[in-house]
């Protein structure tokens, strides 16, 4: 098994290559980046000074591979907005980003796991078509409408909470139900088809016929099996969580990756935009292993090959 | 013998889109202590939904309408939920046909069958554990200590059912349910597991009721055998009987349309036509549209289950007024 895992690992370096190729490639397609560090009346001879100072007249491939030797050290480039290296920059934003993201997904288990179990079981009754009709709402919603909303009632209207930035619990509440709620919604979906499934198995009615209480027979025996598909598919989905957590960010202010992101793109400060798309390019990667050895763990008819 | 199971006019129905389906209509027979009973017919005649009502596990949209359940006494359609839940797997239990799935494929072998044993006799799990490897000792399971904690998917067909039966007689069932337990094994293992189920069967005095479409493992294994057509009991007699001198046409068509090893050449004649459509019975003998016998009586009158004598009840007009031997019948 640890091996299997070293192999995995491994395997993702060939596409952590081609993400970094892809945001070296960035910085040509958003317009000349020497023109962008100098003032709009600069000579065409500064120009050419600095580029040939920074090394941007080489061929493209050259560039790239240095670009590649530099990465390895952690050299994303200077900030020119920060005049700092953009790396440090980017982590110190990444605990707030995590924090959103495991608050949301907390959200979600909360809501579906208990929602998507409860309508399988009750099928076609009210509270089956509450916990369906309100999934279809959850999807629905697109993250920055629910954010405002919910500022305008619980925060401008209530007072209850406080409108945006990061600091106490209090500060996390929103968010984490904006960013949750569409991932809740997708995973109560998703549980109650593979529980109306695994519940129609064989081995469910062998469990009742042992003599097991029903909330056993549903939660030992076919809870477990029922999150085979729900952890996959949901590990596949961690770029659109991802892409939430970019918007919620904005709307709510929260100082993580995905705000900063947004503000390097306005401000055109590339060496951020890269370092960023980077660390979450890793974070996406970390997820699916971390979704793979749980898929592991929890079914023993997968070969370790 | 005294009578452990006694089913009275059991009627079980599914509410259906599309109508009532009378699954099991009107069934009645009952299990000795230590007997050995079995019920045949073709698919769909309502077995399986028969010994779900024993039960308690009929699912909706199925309800068991009518009728008495009385286990040593206890009218089982009248229990709680929790007191049912207290004789499933402990006093009935159950095995089914499909052993490749019937175990659940996320826990081990002893995990599932120490469940039982903890649930039903509250004893520790090192108790249950021992107890767990005797039985897979008991059912012929080779190094059952290593197989205690496999999972079921490192095991063959043959072995998953001994783990099945293992965990089913854990806790010394009075009455064992197996639903055609051996269809999906191939026939080696098939005699196997008979044999196996025999013999506990003298071991431990577990009455047995079997259910099949196969009227030679009805041979090999029973002392009474039920046959079922269109949700009701058609025949029932012992063993010998049924076979020497069957009394319903449709327990002949069956004995024709199994094969004999001492007529080879012989041509295999099958019952012409289906089982009936649930949603619309024939009316007088369910059984008349296929029937070679039929007469205008059975296209009106639905005929009882009339006793022959003590041993012998068959549901046929052919003998309402004096008994006729269908092999002479067939001649004549
Ligand atoms: N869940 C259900 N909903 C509707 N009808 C059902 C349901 N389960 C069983 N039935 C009906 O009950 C009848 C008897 O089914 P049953 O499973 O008892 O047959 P069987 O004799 O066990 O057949 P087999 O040899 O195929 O196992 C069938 O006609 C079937 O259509
Ligand atoms: S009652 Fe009539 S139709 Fe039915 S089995 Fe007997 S002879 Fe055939
Ligand atoms: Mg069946």
């Amino acid at each position: 098994m640890v091996k299997y895992f070293i192999r995995r690992v491994l395997q993702t370096i060939p596409v952590l290559l081609i993400i970094s190729f892809i945001i070296f490639s960035l910085v040509f397609v958003a317009g000349d980046p020497v023109a962008l560090m100098l003032p709009e009346d600069a000579s065409f001879e500064d120009v050419e000074n600095l580029r040939e100072a920074l090394g941007l007249d080489r061929p493209f491939l050259v560039q790239y591979g240095s670009y590649v030797v530099n990465l390895l050290q952690g050299d994303f480039g200077e900030s020119f907005r920060f005049n700092q290296s953009a790396l440090p920059i980017v982590l110190d934003r990444l605990p707030a980003t995590i924090e959103l993201a495991v608050a949301a997904m907390l959200v979600a288990i909360v809501i579906s796991i208990p929602l998507g179990i409860w309508s399988a079981t009750k099928r076609n009754s009210s509270l089956d078509l509450l916990a369906t009709g309100g999934a279809v709402i959850g999807k629905a919603m697109p993250n920055f409408w629910l954010g405002i909303m919910l500022i305008l009632l619980f925060s401008v209207t209530l007072g209850w909470f406080p409108v945006s930035g990061r600091g106490t619990m209090l500060h996390l509440v929103l968010p984490a139900i904006t960013l949750g709620t569409g991932i809740a919604a997708e995973m109560t979906r998703l549980i109650r088809s593979s529980m109306i499934d695994i519940l129609n198995q064989d081995y469910v009615r062998t469990a009742k016929s042992k003599g097991i209480h029903d909330f056993f027979v549903v939660y030992k025996h076919a809870f477990r099996n029922s999150l085979i598909p729900v952890v996959t598919i949901t590990a596949l989905q961690t770029s659109t969580v991802v892409g939430g957590a970019l918007i919620t960010e904005t709307v709510f202010s929260w100082p993580g990756l995905g705000q900063l992101l947004i503000q390097a793109v306005n401000t055109r400060d590339m060496a951020v935009v890269q370092a960023c798309v980077f660390v979450i390019a890793i974070l996406v990667i970390l997820m699916n292993l971390f979704a793979d050895l749980l898929y592991r763990l929890l079914d023993p008819r997968i070969k370790y090959n | 013998m005294t009578k452990l199971l006694e089913v009275m006019d059991l009627k079980t129905h599914f509410h259906t889109g599309s109508g009532v389906v009378p699954s099991v209509d009107g069934v009645s027979f009952d299990i000795k202590k230590g007997e050995k009973i079995a019920i045949v017919g073709e698919s769909g005649s309502g077995k399986s939904v028969t010994s779900l009502s024993i039960m308690g596990l009929v699912g909706s949209p199925g309800r068991i309408e009518d009728g008495k359940l009385a286990f040593e006494g206890k009218d089982l359609t009248k229990l709680s939920k929790k007191e049912m839940r207290k004789l499933r797997g402990n006093e009935i239990a159950m095995i089914f046909q499909e052993p490749l799935t019937s175990l659940n494929p996320l826990f081990t072998v002893g995990n599932q069958i120490s469940e039982s044993i903890k649930l039903h006799q509250k004893v520790t799990s090192k108790v249950a554990k021992q107890k767990s490897i005797e039985m897979l000792e008991k059912v012929g399971i080779p190094r059952p200590d290593k197989i205690f904690s496999s999972y079921p998917h490192s095991l063959s067909g043959g072995m998953r059912q001994r783990v099945m039966i293992a965990m089913a007689l854990s806790c010394n069932p009075k009455l064992l349910i197996a639903d055609e337990p051996t269809t999906a094994l191939d026939v080696t293992i098939q005699a196997q597991i008979l044999e196996l189920m025999k013999d506990l069967n003298e071991e431990l005095e577990t009455s047995i009721l079997l259910i099949t479409h196969d009227l030679g493992v009805v041979a090999e294994m029973v002392d009474t055998v039920m046959v079922m057509y269109a949700g009701q009991i058609v025949e029932h007699t012992d063993v010998y009987t049924l076979f020497r001198e069957p009394k319903h046409p449709y327990t002949k068509g069956l004995m024709d349309s199994t094969p004999k090893v001492h007529m080879l050449d012989e041509e295999l004649v099958s019952i012409e036509g289906t089982v009936p459509n649930p949603l619309s019975m024939p009316k007088g003998c369910r059984f008349h549209p296929r029937c070679q016998f039929a007469m205008d009586k059975c296209v009106s009158e639905q005929p009882e289950l009339m006793e022959l004598n003590d041993n012998h009840k068959v549901r046929c007009w052919l003998h309402e007024e004096k008994e006729v031997n269908l092999h002479d019948l067939v001649k004549s």
